[in-house]
């Protein structure tokens, strides 16, 4: 380790050499960013381009650096993906580099399992821990290796695939409690094209969202939340309009110019409803063609859908009317209609419109950019390092059934999604993997999931490591590479890192498939290293103005009508008169943000409340049950019951609530524990991971706890006021 | 050259996101004072997001309401300094003199916006997150009052670059902390001094209107109505 004096002497002596790197330490070359190395002062500060991996948006960022250490994270303003901007969690990104919770060394377990009693071990005596089982089950029996982590994209995914694969293991998950796994198969079905499309907001004319909540969450919400910027007031003469359907007013949902609220689980029908009105009126080409998708749409007129969604028939018929005339327009579904048992149909039936009103590969409308092609070089690998889109909840459960059956005798786990936290505890996660004789977890901190390992290998945050990723939307084909900004602030070492060790040191097969000596080199290799193009890339924050060519298969006719399987919430609407809505919360994103106090601290855009978690009722449902605002209540379904705080929310339908997802750990350290309860306790184990899927009753409750909250109690009702 | 900066806030695109509330945390060694603390109304946020509900369902609307400190022509808050802490600064801003302030809290009292905080301990960052500090401006103490400045440590940086240089500033030299991280663009920041400058430009637009008017204060914080309908 250097010392800050060295340091500095060191950034003096070579203008800009610096000591960085992952497990290796060995000098090499790093670029500042904005300022360029002749200006180099001390006191002055330097920005360093790398990678966000709050959430898997995958924006571009730029890290101040003073004497060492991290100071502010900013947006890239070169970055196709946020041009410069940021979120709250993106800039939180730096109290986990900080964190006094980190893994500073690899822990070994030193209590019962989730007991979260560990002891330090050295590296030498983790990793001889970590490899005689490993050696043990390579000779016996290699597919009893089990790997379940995040998403990984870029070379990190292609290291852990060909370590899998060279094992002789298939065994490798990927969870992702917001995975888009009921987009991609509704972009099969809509368009013939299993991916993710680019939507190009800032030209469109009209925007219609189905519980399309991509201004805070979903897949990428800075991008998504620049490009409204520019839909709203970029253009001289012409402002979008944007129109929204949801169970609940949220945020997005408030910056819409019309809100109407729908019944939770019937975004899809209103959309059938518009398309029907597209259909019959033959508003727009495609609608006049629509041939045999006439006859079926047929059933679907709006007051027919009204009867079934509770939005008025003539603003279904508006909507539509509107949605025809103002082209280019675009349909968007979110992950709250995503996450509906049904939510292939209702993203399906989104699609629908885009097709019917022609939409499709026009500026203002979606397109299908080939993204993979930045690593067609791959062949058939490149799977690995594309974004892995899939939730891999059936996979997930899979894994955990044959857990159960004693299948598995060592599991590595990694990631922030937090498994044992996100997943319903019907599942049983803790349950299934105390069978599994050997537990490793890469991890940065303790939490839910962490606390079932027998070892613990610390990793380094995104700050620190190299890597490259490629996101999901927003650019075309553009490659974020990841630096180090700042020296390890710990002893620790990424999981990549880690793999190619414990492959060279298996020999054979492994050894071969990961022949580089660092992830780092592995990196270099792949982008032409120091000294070429990959230096000017690390400047840039990566390879950013790669153009890909789109994609041909786009199919944009012949759509069949999409078909609704019906699922009913689970519970009685006698005995659980609400239906629960549960979203991903802005700031804590699906919980891995609750043990950053910034995070914690930041107000909630639609319920004001800090630290703690609340269930959102309307004014007049709470009135019926006797609570005011902040009152406690108990919140049962047929699954679980937990408590909460009331939050009173005007804009949420009086027969639902509403409850936003990550907090209530137990184990995630003290800025994270014991603010509120988990509300995914209260969920069925169903098909497919829907977080909609059930009605709950609420019953007054005295709370030890309050709610705390930054609203002006005199002024919040009245903007008048202020005015 | 005499500045006038100032900030336009169009709540047409704003979507209260709160992005700039953790921004402004980072810039400006803001404290985070814990549950109990924020319970008490004292969150030390020097840029919040209001939000009102107006309506009732299925009507309901909620409305978002950026607050930094309005940066007043003729501020209330300096009037009353008994000591001359808070005061106006070459630039017409309200700046604040930490040393000075004795913690009378008469600013915050007559400040109608409700934007100053005040230190009511002595915050701490536990080890390492006091790593995360920026060298440029202090940590304040107890009883000592604090504001929005307009992120003065960049106006500052943006005037010494400019003066080694050789030049003036020019318009889009200082962006606030908020106003750089803004995801949908919302927040505009610069100097009205400067004729051809963005900011002068964006607020001819008729929409403009500043917060509590009749209260004769001049704010230097500009909103900008949210819009309806398709065109303009």
């Amino acid at each position: 380790m250097l010392d800050r004096r060295q340091f500095l002497k060191l950034g003096g002596a070579t203008a800009f050499a610096t000591l960085f790197g992952g497990c290796d330490k060995v000098q090499r070359r790093l670029i500042p960013f904005v300022i360029p190395p002749e200006n180099y002062t001390l006191g002055e500060a330097l920005w360093y381009a790398s990678g966000c991996d709050q959430c898997p948006a995958g924006c571009g960022i730029v890290v101040r650096v003073s004497e060492g250490r991290a100071k502010k994270i900013e947006g890239n303003p070169l970055h196709p993906v946020n041009r410069g901007k940021l979120c709250a969690r993106g800039q939180a990104a730096l109290q986990a580099l900080y964190h006094p919770e980190r893994f500073s060394r690899p822990m070994k377990r030193s209590g019962p399992r989730g007991s979260g009693a560990y002891a330090p071990v050295s590296w030498e005596e983790a990793l001889s821990l970590l490899m005689e089982p490993l050696k043990k089950i390579k000779a016996e029996a290699p597919s009893s290796l089990l790997m379940l982590t995040g998403p990984m994209r870029g070379h990190a995914g292609l290291v852990a695939g060909r370590f899998m694969k060279s094992f002789g293991s298939p065994n490798r998950v990927a969870w992702d409690p917001f995975g888009p796994d009921a987009m991609l198969s509704a972009n099969a079905a809509a368009y013939g094209v299993r991916d993710l499309p680019e939507h190009d907001l800032a030209n469109a004319r009209y925007l219609l969202s189905f519980s399309g909540d991509f201004l805070e969450t979903g897949i990428s919400p800075v991008h998504y939340a620049r490009e409204y910027g520019r839909m709203r007031g970029d253009r001289e003469t012409i402002r979008g309009k944007f129109v929204h359907f949801g169970p609940r007013l949220s945020m997005t949902a408030a910056a819409a110019d019309l809100f109407l609220p729908c019944a939770p689980g019937t975004e899809g029908f209103v959309a059938l409803g518009i398309a029907h009105v597209m259909v019959r009126d033959r508003l727009t080409a495609a609608s006049s063609a629509a041939g045999r998708l006439a006859d079926d749409l047929g059933a679907w007129s709006p007051e027919e859908v009204e009867k079934k969604t509770g939005v008025h028939a003539h603003d279904i018929a508006a909507a539509a009317e509107e949605f025809a005339r103002n082209q280019p327009g675009l349909a968007i579904a979110g992950t709250t209609a995503a996450t509906c048992a049904d939510g292939a149909f209702h993203c399906s039936a989104v699609a629908l419109l885009n097709v019917l009103a022609g939409n499709v590969g026009k500026p203002g409308g979606l397109s299908f950019p080939n993204r993979a092609q930045a690593f067609a070089k791959y062949g058939p690998e490149a799977g690995l390092l594309s974004p892995s889109p899939e939730s891999g909840y059936a996979g997930t459960r899979a894994a955990l059934e044959k857990m159960r059956g004693g299948a598995f005798r060592i599991a590595f786990l990694s990631g922030a999604t937090n498994p044992a936290f996100t997943l319903p505890p019907s599942l049983k996660f803790g349950e299934a993997l105390s069978k599994v004789p050997f537990v490793v977890a890469f991890a940065s901190f303790l939490d839910e999931t962490t606390s079932l390992a027998d070892l613990v290998l610390p990793v380094p945050t995104a700050l620190e490591t190299w890597g490259d990723d490629l996101a999901p939307v927003g650019h075309a084909g553009a490659i974020t590479l990841r630096q180090p900004v700042v020296e390890p602030f710990h002893d620790t070492r990424s999981m990549p890192d880690i793999l190619i060790a414990a492959a060279k040191e298996l020999g054979g097969e492994p050894a071969k498939a990961l022949p580089w000596g660092s992830f780092r080199e592995c990196i270099e290799k792949a982008y032409g290293g120091p000294g070429g193009e990959m230096e000017k890339a690390l400047q840039r924050g990566g390879f950013l103005g790669e153009a890909s060519s789109p994609r041909s298969a786009v199919r944009t006719g012949g759509v069949s009508l999409p078909k609704a399987a019906d699922r009913p919430l689970e519970g009685d609407p006698k005995a659980f008169p609400l239906a629960l809505h549960l979203y991903p919360s802005i700031a804590l994103y699906d919980g891995r943000g609750a043990n950053l106090p910034w995070l914690q601290e930041m107000p909630d855009p639609v319920s004001t409340a800090v630290w703690r978690n609340w269930i959102e009722i309307n004014p007049k449902t709470a009135a019926g049950l006797g609570l005011a605002e902040g009152d406690g209540v108990t919140v049962t379904s047929p699954s679980g019951k937990i408590t909460a705080h009331v939050a009173f929310n005007p804009g949420i339908a009086p027969d639902v609530a509403a409850m936003p997802l990550g907090q209530g750990h137990t184990k995630y350290g003290k800025y994270a524990n014991g603010r509120g309860e988990n509300p995914i306790s209260l969920l069925p184990a169903g098909e497919t991971y829907a977080l909609q899927a059930t009605r709950v009753a609420l019953v007054k409750t005295k709370l030890s706890t309050a709610l705390a909250r930054t609203g002006h109690p005199e002024g919040q009702w009245k903007v008048k006021n202020m005015m | 050259m005499k500045h006038t900066w100032a900030m336009a806030i169009d709540l047409d695109r704003c979507t209260g996101c709160g992005a700039c509330v953790v921004a402004c945390n980072a810039e400006n060694n803001i404290p985070t004072i814990g549950e109990t603390e924020a319970g008490k109304n004292r969150l030390m946020h020097w840029i919040r997001v209001n939000r009102y509900w107006e309506g009732e369902f299925p009507e309901a609307q909620a409305v978002y309401l950026p607050m930094p400190c309005m940066q007043c022509e003729r501020a209330p808050c300096e009037l009353v300094c008994p000591v001359y802490a808070t005061y106006h600064n070459e630039d017409g801003l309200n700046a604040m003199v930490y040393n000075r302030c004795i913690g009378t809290r008469y600013c915050a009292n007559n400040c109608p916006y409700s934007v100053r905080v005040f230190n009511w301990y002595d915050y701490k960052w536990e080890k390492p997150l006091d790593e995360q500090l920026s060298p440029d401006l202090t940590v304040r103490s107890r009883g000592v009052m604090e504001k929005c400045t307009f992120c003065i440590q960049r106006i500052r940086r943006a005037k010494e670059t400019a003066a080694e240089e050789g030049r003036e500033i020019r318009d889009g030299d200082v962006v606030p902390a908020c106003a750089q991280t803004c995801p949908p663009g919302a927040l505009l920041f610069g100097d009205l001094a400067d004729p051809h400058s963005e900011i002068t430009r964006k607020l001819k637009d008729p929409r403009r209107f500043r917060l509590m008017e009749h209260l004769g204060t001049e704010p230097r914080v500009v909103y900008l109505k949210r819009q309806k309908g398709a065109g303009r």
